[in-house]
């Protein structure tokens, strides 16, 4: 990007109003931002009338929960009442130890600890929904993993969780964030998309690289469909979270490589929110399609309405 | 939307709608009626009633009655702490469709009241809440702003006190709502503030002979913030 001219006044409007990932990018140049976390740090304090410290103060804490659901995820085997979840992010932290790793421990690592979130969330622990509470586990997951991997600083992760907020700001502003509207594309989806952003940040301030990442990211679960069985926040729920952790690092990767979007970012969501549109009801959180309505989902939906208490303790 | 409506909240899990969203309405629940809990029944509509064993969501709603948080680590823990406070629960399961798909329905009994006192809920999606009814009364706030309930027999004038009550000591009114019911001659207004309505004012209120009832609750804290328009 060019360097700001000394002449020229940044603008500072009394409210941003963006459409899109484009609409930020522009209100980088003319406001003379070095970053696109920077832009979204302002966009939050002028928007929200806050100070910017209590903006990023604000962050701090999310960041914090965030590291809290990994490590509550991974401090003992998660399992639930459906029986569906049984101690996933328990074996994969096994299976690191005695050196299963197929693609390295780094790799290992993300799948471990977002897992932990996902079960975590599952089982009643405390999350940050970002965006939502069933793709929680992406952004730990991935993010956290590879910025401690890399010792990278507190203010830089913040920085880049402004990033993937960003991101998502974008999505819900020309589609939306919920399962119930578009299907899992815009959950897990979103989510990957706003933590490879996210990653790149940690690494590059290009704007364009941060723009593919996010665009690869999203582009490769278009028409994810969102199906849980019984309804309940856990199969295909976690393990999707999972792939969007993956999705997100491997886009990430490309984007740093050099590799660029050919279709812009808003497109990409404008297309995910068109193919939201035109998915049948039965394959948006309604649980009356896809692995739902499997002979198998249906016998555990079945078996989970006759036994479950209302009480976990009970 | 805004930056932490997509970063947040910081919940427990498993469901935005149906765990913080429920633990939410019990908690302004709670605060509208104002006292200690001797007896609660709760009843859940349609997709709470559906799928809420699998989501916390009685759990949830229980753990805001009591008084917790979203992020509270006790949500699990609600119905055992209703018992050591000595508080008695009953749920029911209800399908309705002309209700909001995630209703609820609180209804509070003590030995000392003659009526029960019932509030009714919506989360209508993302942790977001909407309180739309009191005793019978049609109403419409979240936790976004400081709140003013007073209920009172509807006669001329109310409304003006209520202000002058308020501007003597500088409080702005946001935004306003009355709605009376027209048997019981029972009327309500809700006044969002842009400052936490002063003890002082309430009690004035309280004194006024057409008044029955005063609540103040002030705007719930970051974990709550949603921006949602009222």
């Amino acid at each position: 990007m060019s360097a700001p001219k000394k002449t020229e006044a940044a603008v500072r409007p009394r409210r941003f109003r963006i459409h899109g990932l484009s609409d930020a990018r522009e209100y980088m140049k003319t406001g003379h931002l070095a970053t696109l976390g920077e832009f979204f740090v302002l966009y939050e304090a002028t928007n929200q009338d806050l100070p910017r410290s209590t903006v990023v103060s604000r962050m701090e804490t999310v960041l914090e929960a965030m590291r809290q659901s990994v490590s509550q995820g991974l401090a003992h085997a998660n399992t639930t009442r459906s029986g569906m979840i049984d101690a996933g992010a328990a074996r994969m932290d096994r299976f690191l130890a005695e050196g299963g790793s197929l693609l390295g421990t780094g790799f290992s690592t993300v799948v471990r600890n977002t897992l932990a979130v996902a079960e975590n969330n599952a089982c009643m622990g405390c999350i940050v929904a970002a965006p939502t509470a069933g793709a929680s586990g992406v952004l730990p997951g991935a993010y956290l993993t590879v910025a401690d991997n890399f010792q990278i600083p507190q203010s830089r992760i913040v920085q880049g969780l402004f990033v993937a907020g960003g991101i998502g700001e974008c999505i819900a502003l020309q589609a939306s964030l919920s399962g119930s509207q578009h299907g899992c594309q815009a959950e897990n989806g979103s989510a990957s998309a706003m933590t490879a952003a996210a990653l790149v940040s940690l690494f590059t301030d290009d704007p364009d690289a941060i723009e593919s990442a996010a665009a690869f990211a999203l582009k490769s679960v278009l028409g994810l469909v969102c199906d849980p069985v019984a309804g309940l926040v856990e199969v295909p729920c976690i393990k999707r979270n999972v792939m969007a952790a993956v999705n997100a690092v491997a886009s990430a990767e490309m984007a740093l490589a050099g590799i660029r979007t050919v279709i812009p970012f808003d497109e990409v969501v404008q297309a995910m929110g068109r193919i939201g549109r035109d998915m049948p009801v039965s394959l948006k959180e309604t649980s009356l399609g896809g692995l739902a309505a499997t002979p198998a989902g249906l016998h555990i939906a079945e078996a989970f309405r006759k036994n479950a208490g209302l009480d976990q303790d009970a | 939307m805004a930056i932490f409506d997509v970063m947040g909240p910081i919940m427990i899990g498993p469901s935005s709608s149906h765990t913080a969203g429920a633990a939410k309405i019990g908690y302004l629940a709670r605060r509208v009626y104002g006292k200690p809990v001797q007896h609660v029944r709760i009843t859940l509509y349609n997709s709470f009633a559906e799928t809420g064993r699998g989501h916390g969501t009685h759990m949830a709603l229980l753990a805001g009655i009591l008084g917790l948080h979203v992020d509270d680590a006790r949500i699990r823990h609600s119905f055992a702490l209703a018992r050591e406070q000595g508080a008695t629960v009953t749920f029911e399961e209800v399908l309705d469709p002309e209700k909001h798909p995630n209703t609820a329905v609180i209804t509070f009994t003590d030995a000392g009241d003659r009526h029960p006192f019932v509030v009714e809920g919506i989360s209508v999606g993302g942790g977001a809440v909407k309180i739309v009814g009191i005793n019978g009364t049609r109403v419409d706030f979240s936790g976004k702003h400081n709140l003013l309930l007073v209920a009172y027999a509807d006669v001329p004038g109310m409304m003006g006190i209520i202000g002058d009550r308020l501007a003597e000591r500088g409080v702005n009114i946001a935004y306003a709502q009355i709605s009376r019911d027209r048997n019981t001659r029972a009327a309500m207004a809700i006044m969002k503030l842009d400052q936490p309505c002063p003890d002082a004012v309430a009690a004035e209120l309280k004194a006024d002979h057409h008044v029955t009832d005063v609540v103040t609750i002030p705007r719930l804290g970051v974990e709550y913030e949603r921006t949602e328009e009222d």
